[in-house]
């Protein structure tokens, strides 16, 4: 075939890329090309909406380039253009689902074209296209969408939160999940919330609304990630900041690798965002942490969400939620009824007839249970309960996983709630801690030691244990009633209490004062405080003063009195418990009197330190300590889990597979028989590193070492010495090359 | 160190000379590639199988899909040969109707390849004028796309068939909705005489060429312009009025495709540009708001760069002048004012 003859200009002309060039770099001098265009863009447009469905390919694919290069040069002649966003958006929204799959995407991707050259704002942009993503059924255009959408609010969200987008766009996913309950449409909202929640784009009340909402509707894929949400979403986030702050850069190691390589402006430019970016670091790190609350904390009226939740998918006989999903919303209600110490009595009843070892997956539903108590549910409801797992679950017949798991979750439940437990049914789940199996032992020996803390009254005598019988005896200890809270306070606050004293003693001795001058000139207090109010200020006056050294005159007075001890023990103890009140007394009235400086809150952190850095000697307050760490690493917000109630893993049989991966573990691939040497070695091939100096003596052509060997036979003994002393001298002072030099 | 001696030994094998042999085949080369196959059997993508060779009908259909929807530009000319021997043989064999045919062949208007394009020109010509008159609207879309095509020889091919379209249905072209205003706005932006830019500052921006070609496009888009502007402005004569006529138009059935379109029953709402103008005087008024000005210029500059193109601007003018000069701008409502208000 013969080509046409083309000039030159018109070639270049004929070319959508080149003419979107030009008019983008010159607006001014192509108006006219570009008015010839849109004119052929509208007609275009018009033959296009004679048969929008059974256009032909090329009326097709002119159209898409007239959008194309439309889109691209729109944000230069705003004037012409000003109907073009809304043609796009009437195109899209009115023939999705006819749309030749090219040419919708090319719609939707220049309306946000449009939206990143600020032609049309984001509000328009995702009002239009969200119930696009809801009705299509395109996967790959719901897909496409859907990244869009998200994307586009990451990004008008990115430099300051945009308070009238979220809202308007948390209102149109409120309606939709509101809307109609049935309809799988809703999961969008729930994809759109959960992804950014995570991001922490949105960290307010209104998306946990939509969550809310999500939860109660009657489709059970809406269901189910609705109550995912709640239940592992605040996880995943944290789980993505750790991620993102986890990337460290180092930059002496980016600076030294620019020395040593070819330097080049992509190097350099390199470098200078490695700075960039530790200087955001910085920047970030020394910002205040931003106050996200957990989607659980931010529910309106839990009481009632919980409620309606129970009622809805749990309790009544209609519901035809499958059994995952019934335990997913359990954990959700029984999460919040813990967290919040919700009332809702029917939910206790409602768990007798899953308490048998054959129903499926019952340990999630002990955890459940355990997670759903808390110190305010009524011990009467929980008793039938916990009987009906011993009498299920705890027997000499019984398995010993199942016994283990029964004693398991009983602990758990009485952790939460001691008085559920009669005093007959605790002695006998004592007993168990003679059994033979571990499990079962260790589950006994549990419940045994909680027991010893919160209800020792309950146990046999000699069961009680050594610290429980003597609190018992002098009255410290006391099992808590129904309802009653333990009296609370700041950590350490007394101790600030008692170091204030000193100071005020040690200022008034310097001024010439009796030390226990109650009532000390104002002045001179509101000195101290003005004083006291800044951490710097206070640092530097500490440092400037002398510091005294007291001669401890404690140390040698200590031995007088131990002596004494055995006969004055009882008195001491009672003189203790008087002290600890009237401590108690001070501490609160610090608290309520005073308002504590940040100076004050500084202080209290370095005496709290102390004061543990102290106890940590002591193997009784240890003991205790200790304890005090294995509540900390289970945080109240945690939920209990499946695995809690079961028995550790360590003591379970493990099955043929498990001991397999365990033996394999670190070894070699074996997948042909060799030795363990050859294995590395040709690993060490494959990576292309070198051999060692020893390999290569080894490997030393036979030839080449022969002259040696020859000419050593020769040596004169004068020569060996010398090469002798020659091997010494360099072995001390590291090698030919000399080290270090 | 070790392995020099291989390596000479493979560097040497590169410069031997192949040995030939008597009776052994000819030792293949390094880069000899197999190009051989196995098949089982060859698949045809269609094949059509018949005893019979395909009627008149048949054939014409298909030519016409051909036309319409083959890549191959010889394939699309041959076929639009051949249905343009059909249409002018006596008496004219066209099976699916002149509507259907003007669907199908329209939209080659802006095709690629200039011989397709010089063929559908010589079948439109072809076609019977009464039957082609009623696909007015659906043609002068296509060749408003043309004109506007960003290849100048696309543009200009489809100013012949504009020619044809003015030939044919002339009355119809200029009172359809959106005939009037649209192909109007079409000409001048294809001949740069800008609508909206009244001369911001002291420079516009220079015809992007002045090349031969282009001259001679200029003046025909002129003369066809002025053709246009005749049709839209000739002086309209009233009918004497029939009484038959006049019960006709009561009682008797339109015969005219679409004959209640003005009142736009079933479309969106049309703007100033899409509405329709029956009348001589809709359409002057029309063109005095928002043509007048920029096509009176164009004619000045136009003029004063002489050659074909001034010519064929002396002939315009006159049409100008014959056509508005009974014009006086009203000082009523028109249409305008109306469509504002909503």
């Amino acid at each position: 075939m013969v080509k046409r003859k083309v000039a030159a200009l018109e070639k270049i002309d004929a070319d959508f890329a080149s003419l979107q060039y030009k008019i983008r770099r010159d607006p001014k001098s192509y108006k006219d090309d570009f008015l010839k265009q849109w004119e052929q863009y509208e007609a275009q447009r018009e033959i296009f909406f004679t048969s929008p469905t059974t256009a032909a390919a090329d009326t097709v694919e002119s159209f898409h380039n007239m959008i194309d290069l439309i889109a691209h040069v729109a944000d230069c002649y705003p004037e012409e253009t000003q109907t073009f966003p809304d043609d796009l958006k009437a195109i899209v929204s009115q023939n999705h689902e006819t749309l030749h799959p090219e040419l919708r995407d090319k719609v939707v991707g220049s309306l946000v074209l449009l939206r990143r050259k600020e032609v049309i704002d984001s509000t328009s942009l995702l009002t239009t296209l969200f119930p696009i993503l809801v009705s299509s059924r395109s996967k790959s255009m719901r897909e496409m969408l859907f990244q869009k959408i998200l994307s586009d609010m990451r990004n008008s969200n990115s430099k300051a939160t945009n308070h009238p987008l979220n809202r308007t766009i948390q209102a149109v996913l409120y309606n939709l999940v509101t809307a109609d309950r049935a309809s799988p449409r809703a999961i969008w909202a729930i994809k759109l919330t959960r992804e950014l929640w995570k991001r922490q784009v949105w960290t307010d009340a209104k998306p946990v609304d939509v969550m809310k909402e999500a939860c109660l509707a009657d489709n059970e894929k809406v269901i189910v990630g609705a109550t995912r949400f709640f239940l592992g979403g605040d996880k995943e986030r944290e789980e993505l900041e750790d991620e993102s702050s986890d990337e460290e850069i180092d930059l002496g190691k980016v600076k030294h690798q620019i020395q040593i390589n070819k330097k080049s402006k992509k190097q350099k430019e390199a470098y200078r965002r490695a700075v960039d970016k530790v200087k955001k670091q910085e920047k970030k790190k020394s910002k205040p942490h931003p106050l996200n609350f957990s989607a659980l904390h931010l529910l309106h009226d839990p009481q009632e969400f919980a409620e309606q939740l129970f009622t809805k998918h749990l309790q009544g006989t209609k519901n035809k939620l499958s059994l995952d999903t019934k335990l997913l919303v359990l954990q959700l209600v029984t999460r919040l009824v813990g967290l919040h110490k919700l009332t809702i009595v029917p939910l206790y009843s409602w768990f007798i007839k899953y308490l048998t070892p054959k129903q499926q997956s019952v340990t999630s539903i002990l955890a459940s249970l355990a997670q759903g108590v808390h110190n305010l549910v009524p011990p009467d409801a929980l008793e039938p309960l916990i009987q009906k797992i011993a009498n299920e679950f705890v027997s000499e017949a019984s398995a010993s996983e199942v016994a283990a798991v029964g004693l398991n979750a009983i602990r758990e439940i009485c952790s939460r709630q001691s008085l559920a437990m009669t005093e007959t049914l605790l002695q006998d789940l004592v007993q168990y801690r003679k059994s033979k199996d571990k499990g079962v032992m260790m589950a006994a020996k549990g419940l045994l030691s909680l027991y010893r803390e919160v209800g020792a009254e309950m146990l046999k005598k000699r069961d009680r244990g050594k610290d429980a019988t003597m609190g018992l005896s002098s009255g410290l200890m006391k099992q808590r009633k129904f309802g009653e809270e333990e009296v609370g306070g700041i950590e350490g606050l007394d101790l600030l209490a008692k170091w204030k004293e000193e100071q005020r003693k040690r200022k008034r001795a310097e001024k010439g004062l009796p030390e226990d001058g109650s009532d000390g000139s104002d002045d001179d207090e509101k000195d101290a405080e003005s004083d006291e109010w800044e951490v710097d200020s206070d640092d530097s006056s500490d440092s400037g003063e002398w510091i005294n050294v007291e001669h401890s005159s404690d140390e040698e007075d200590e031995p007088a009195p131990k002596k004494r001890k055995g006969e004055n023990d009882e008195e001491d103890e009672e003189d203790n418990a008087e002290d600890e009140a009237a401590e108690l007394e001070r501490m609160t009235k610090l608290a309520t009197t005073t308002i504590l400086t940040p100076a004050d809150l500084a202080k209290l952190q370095e005496l709290r330190a102390a004061a543990s850095v102290q106890k940590a000697m002591g193997s009784r307050l240890r003991k205790r300590q200790q304890q005090q760490a294995n509540d900390g690493t289970t945080h109240r917000d945690d939920g209990l889990t499946a695995e809690n109630i079961e028995a550790p893993i360590r003591l379970r049989k493990l099955t043929k597979e498990e001991k397999v991966a365990l033996a394999k573990e670190g070894k070699p691939d074996r997948d042909e028989h060799k030795s363990t040497q050859a294995i590395r070695k040709s690993k060490k091939d494959a990576a292309g590193k070198s051999t060692s100096n020893r390999e290569k003596q080894r490997k030393k052509n036979f030839l080449m070492t022969l002259g040696k060997a020859k000419s050593k036979q020769k040596r004169s003994l004068v020569e060996t010495r010398k090469v002798l002393r020659g091997h010494v001298e360099r072995s001390t002072r590291g090698g030919r090359r000399r080290n270090g030099t | 160190m070790g392995s020099s001696a291989r390596k000479k030994q493979e560097k040497k094998k590169d410069f031997q000379k192949p040995k030939y042999k008597v009776g052994k085949a000819k030792p293949k080369a390094s880069n000899f590639t197999d190009t051989s196959f196995k098949s089982k059997a060859i698949v045809m993508n269609q094949q059509s199988l018949s005893t019979v060779a395909p009627d008149v009908v048949q054939q014409f259909k298909h030519n016409l899909s051909l036309a319409s929807s083959s890549r191959s530009d010889k394939q699309r000319r041959d076929a639009l040969a051949y249905l343009t021997s059909q249409l002018s043989s006596h008496p004219p064999i066209n099976p699916v109707g002149t509507n259907i045919l003007l669907s199908k062949l329209l939209p080659l208007i802006s095709d690629s390849s200039t011989p397709v394009r010089s063929q559908l020109l010589k079948l439109l010509r072809v076609l019977p004028e009464e039957e082609a008159k009623h696909s007015t609207e659906q043609a002068i879309m296509f060749i408003r796309a043309g004109m506007t095509h960003l290849s100048a020889d696309i543009s200009g091919d489809s100013l012949g068939v504009m020619e044809w379209l003015l030939d044919v249905a002339e009355d119809e072209l200029v009172t359809i909705p959106g005939g009037w205003v649209k192909t109007l706005s079409t000409f001048c932006v294809t001949m740069g005489w800008s609508l909206s830019s009244a001369a911001h500052g002291w420079t516009s921006a220079a015809r992007s060429s002045l090349r031969a070609k282009d001259a001679q496009t200029l003046a025909r888009q002129i003369s066809i312009l002025s053709r246009f502007l005749q049709a839209g402005l000739r002086s309209e004569t009233a009918a004497v009025p029939s009484t038959e006529e006049y019960w006709d138009s009561f009682y008797g059935l339109p015969r005219s495709s679409n004959a209640f379109e003005y009142l736009n029953l079933f479309g969106s709402r049309r703007d100033e540009e899409g509405e329709m103008y029956p009348n001589r005087e809709a359409r002057q008024q029309v063109f005095y708001r928002r043509f007048f000005e920029p096509v009176t210029k164009g004619i000045e500059k136009v003029k004063k760069e002489g050659g074909a193109a001034g010519r064929a601007a002396v002939g315009l003018d006159q049409v100008l002048k014959d056509g508005m000069g009974d014009y006086a701008a009203s000082a009523g409502m028109d249409a305008q004012d109306l469509l504002n208000l909503w």
